[in-house]
């Protein structure tokens, strides 16, 4: 588990700097993008990709540039990134990949570095390298800015934020919560179900539901997965005390104050909740915040307020970044490589991120979550969202993440829903984990049982 | 007795060399000309096996855009009996297969006895019980999962106007199975209703006139006549049913994917997710050839047992 470098403070430094530069030099102006050939963009059907499609679309309208957009369920985008980069020659020019599987693509050696491309693209400086995770050391496996080459660039800064009813919080007299207890408590005060469920916890087996739904929690309490995958240590640390106090809590909070089939609730069912008005509190990504404030789909506009996960006394909020970056495949041809990243270019811009912003996708740059913007009531999740991106928190960072996500999404999700006690689930991840970590050829180990 | 010599059969009955020869080549002709269809549906249905084969003995990984094959011998089946989502899957896919075929005849084999019987309207009431067949999975999955659910569902809905409390039909490890149990049956009984009519409008009728003339009841005429007669027809629809039904996939996917906990895992989705979700695909493949081969010896034993029935 890795956490990002920047903190709040010189993140804020520089979104100023940035905002001023911007202004100084000019570079708030788009960037002059030449004729290119059309190209294709293979993406998921996320909460914010009615954003990222708006965007494209003012690109085309801007530029006269073709944009072809090939939309899937999260899965569905993976699997055909894959057979993409894995043909002769790749239909899909620019790849969308998430937090959990960038690396097999970087690992499996299929993009292209940026500077191969055009050695003049530079990421710009207001946009955060997500704990590196845009470079890639090639040689040492490792994502580092020192050694490693820009392979891509963030389109989306995805981290999960409490949402809470601010009206219901007035009307109760009730403080923000930013301990656990404290949450829970909140919850409970409001838990009147089936007319209104204390919170909505995203406890369902899917691709990445319940595992990326409680990692908040568990690093919250202070849990890691591995014992220090920086320095290339992977003893499995799952099945620790904070991971059991982690887990215990998750489903304490599930039973007490929450929605009584946790187990089945993916994000889709929690957002319907939380815009529903049936949900008084949800712990949720950013993206999905387009739809509190849309008349068209929530009963709820203007009653929503974020705040940062909670955590224990003593640790920080551990947001869980599941943000998205798009590199460009070895496989596909020139031209199309260079009118892939021309758009990236163009969408690196400030003003294709105000842009961007004001079509409902929270942008990448620092700077326009530092603007005048966040000023709006309609913005107001970006002080929370700016708190939070400095603290934010990755799951893994090695190539294996797709097994390991498929055996935490099993074990979790059989916690939830009383088939495995919480010790029981702790120690069968720990163990399988360990297994795929160990057939990786990684330095690992693992903890004793948990009784 | 007089022999015959070769040189006293009649020049038009001798068979000369040119003739054999046109004679061997009309024999070969059917064969040769049917060999580049045999060769390329051999290719197309075969290979795909033999590298699935292949790949089951290996690890496959990814270097420099190049994939690597590692061989790990028969580690792959060794494996698959400590699986605990493959344990799962072969579990839940019986007890589907079972349960959901099972319904399925039933219902499809009195609606066939109903309808056979109506004269008016017949045309309305096939459409009606077609209807389900032709709908789209995709679009099942999206209707059905919108019934179940648990806040707004029109299930629930109904049987909260009796004063019960919901029920969670997809996210209770007890219900989930029979939840899409009852989706595929709703989906498929009208694919054993279209056979089972097609056999029963094909029975010879005069039969069951002289059932009817001997005094035979309505059961005795279902259960000593119809049935034995229908016999054949019914093997062939459950066989074909018990097939799809064992390669149950898009259902789980779109209702449950696989959950609560392992409770709807089946097979086909198990091994969807090893192969390209994991992308495991020497493990994956490993999974699909032992499926292959379960399903190979299905057929081979259903028809066998249909043989047996369809004999006099």
């Amino acid at each position: 588990m890795t956490e990002f470098r920047i903190d709040r403070r010189t993140a804020l430094q520089v979104a100023g700097a940035m905002a001023s530069t911007s202004l100084v030099l000019g570079t708030g102006v788009r960037a002059q993008v030449a004729k290119q050939v059309p190209f294709t963009i293979v993406i998921n059907q996320s909460p914010w990709f009615d954003g990222f499609r708006k965007t494209v679309e003012l690109y085309e309208k801007e530029t006269g540039n073709k944009v072809n957009l090939d939309v899937n369920p999260f899965a569905g985008s993976l699997e055909k990134q894959r057979n993409s980069v894995r043909a002769q020659q790749g239909l899909f020019d620019l790849l969308i990949m998430n937090g959990l599987f960038y690396s097999e693509f970087y690992h499996g050696g299929f993009l292209i570095p940026i500077h191969e491309i055009d050695p003049s693209f530079r990421l710009d400086p207001a946009i955060p390298t997500f704990d590196d995770t845009v470079y890639f050391d090639a040689v040492s496996k490792t994502n580092s800015s020192k050694t490693g080459k820009l392979m891509s660039v963030p389109i989306n800064p995805n981290i999960p934020l409490l949402y809470y009813r601010a009206d219901l919080y007035q009307q109760k007299g009730l403080k923000v919560p930013t301990t656990w207890d404290e949450l829970l408590a909140n919850a409970k005060a409001l838990h009147n179900p089936p007319q209104m469920y204390g919170i909505v916890q995203r406890g369902a087996r899917g691709p990445s539901d319940v595992t990326y739904d409680w990692f908040p929690y568990f690093n919250g309490f202070g849990g890691e997965l591995f014992k220090d995958e920086k320095s290339g240590d992977f003893t499995v640390t799952l099945n620790s005390p904070q991971g059991k106090a982690a887990l215990d809590y998750y489903i304490r909070l599930a039973k007490e104050a929450g929605h009584p089939n946790t187990g089945g609730q993916a994000q889709a069912q929690v957002i319907q909740n939380i815009v529903t008005g049936k949900a008084a509190h949800a712990i949720l990504v950013i993206a999905a915040w387009a739809q509190m404030d849309d008349p068209q789909k929530s009963a709820v506009v203007g009653k929503i307020n974020l705040a940062l996960p909670p955590s224990a006394p003593g640790f920080k909020s551990a947001p869980t970044v599941g943000h998205w970056l798009a590199g460009v495949p070895k496989n596909v041809p020139k031209d199309r490589q260079q009118a892939a990243l021309a758009f990236l270019n163009w969408f690196q811009t400030y003003k294709a991120q105000v842009d961007y912003t004001k079509a409902g996708a929270p942008p990448v740059r620092l700077d326009v979550m530092a603007s005048d913007m966040a000023k709006e009531p309609a913005n107001r999740w970006m002080t929370p969202m700016q708190e939070g991106l400095p603290l934010g928190r990755q799951m893994w960072t090695i190539p294996e993440g797709a097994q390991i996500v498929a055996i935490t999404e099993l074990r979790l999700n059989q916690a939830v829903t009383g088939e495995l006690t919480p010790a029981a689930a702790l120690n069968t991840m720990a163990k399988e984990i360990h297994e795929v970590i160990q057939k990786g050829g990684y330095k690992t180990g693992r903890l004793p049982d948990l009784t | 007795m007089t022999a015959i010599r070769s040189h006293d059969v009649p020049a038009a009955g001798r068979r000369s060399a040119p003739a054999l020869r046109g004679r061997a080549v009309d024999r070969l002709w059917p064969s040769l000309s049917l060999a580049p269809s045999v060769l390329l549906f051999a290719a197309l249905t075969m290979l795909p096996i033999v590298n699935l084969l292949a790949m089951s003995v290996h690890d496959v990984t990814w270097q420099q855009g190049t994939a690597i094959w590692s061989p790990v011998g028969t580690r792959h089946y060794a494996a698959l009996a400590g699986d605990p989502l493959f344990r799962a899957g072969v579990g839940n896919t019986v007890v589907f297969a079972t349960v959901a075929v099972a319904l399925q005849m039933l219902l499809g084999f009195a609606l066939a006895l109903l309808t056979s019987r109506v004269f008016h309207g017949r045309v309305v009431y096939r459409t009606i019980f077609v209807l389900p067949i032709l709908v789209p999975g995709i679009v099942i999955g999206a209707m059905w999962k919108l019934m179940y659910n648990f806040d707004f569902g029109i299930i629930n809905q109904a049987i909260g106007l009796f004063g019960m409390m919901p029920r969670d039909f997809l996210g209770d490890r007890n219900l989930a199975l029979a939840s899409v149990i009852v989706v595929d049956v709703w989906h498929w009984t009208p694919f054993c209703f279209l056979l089972l009519l097609a056999g029963l409008e094909s029975l010879p009728q005069d039969v069951f006139e002289a059932a009817r003339i001997d005094g035979a009841s309505w059961w005795q005429e279902l259960r000593h006549v119809t049935l034995p007669l229908m016999l054949p027809t019914i093997a062939v629809t459950l066989l074909f049913r018990l097939i799809v039904a064992f390669k149950v996939f898009d259902e789980v996917f779109l209702l449950t994917g696989g959950g609560p906990g392992t409770s709807t895992e089946v097979v086909s989705f198990s091994i969807y997710r090893r192969f390209f979700t994991e992308d495991r695909m020497g493990y994956g493949s490993a999974m699909s050839v032992v499926t292959l081969f379960a399903l190979a010896l299905l057929i081979v034993l259903a028809q066998g047992i249909a043989r047996q029935v369809r004999r006099p």
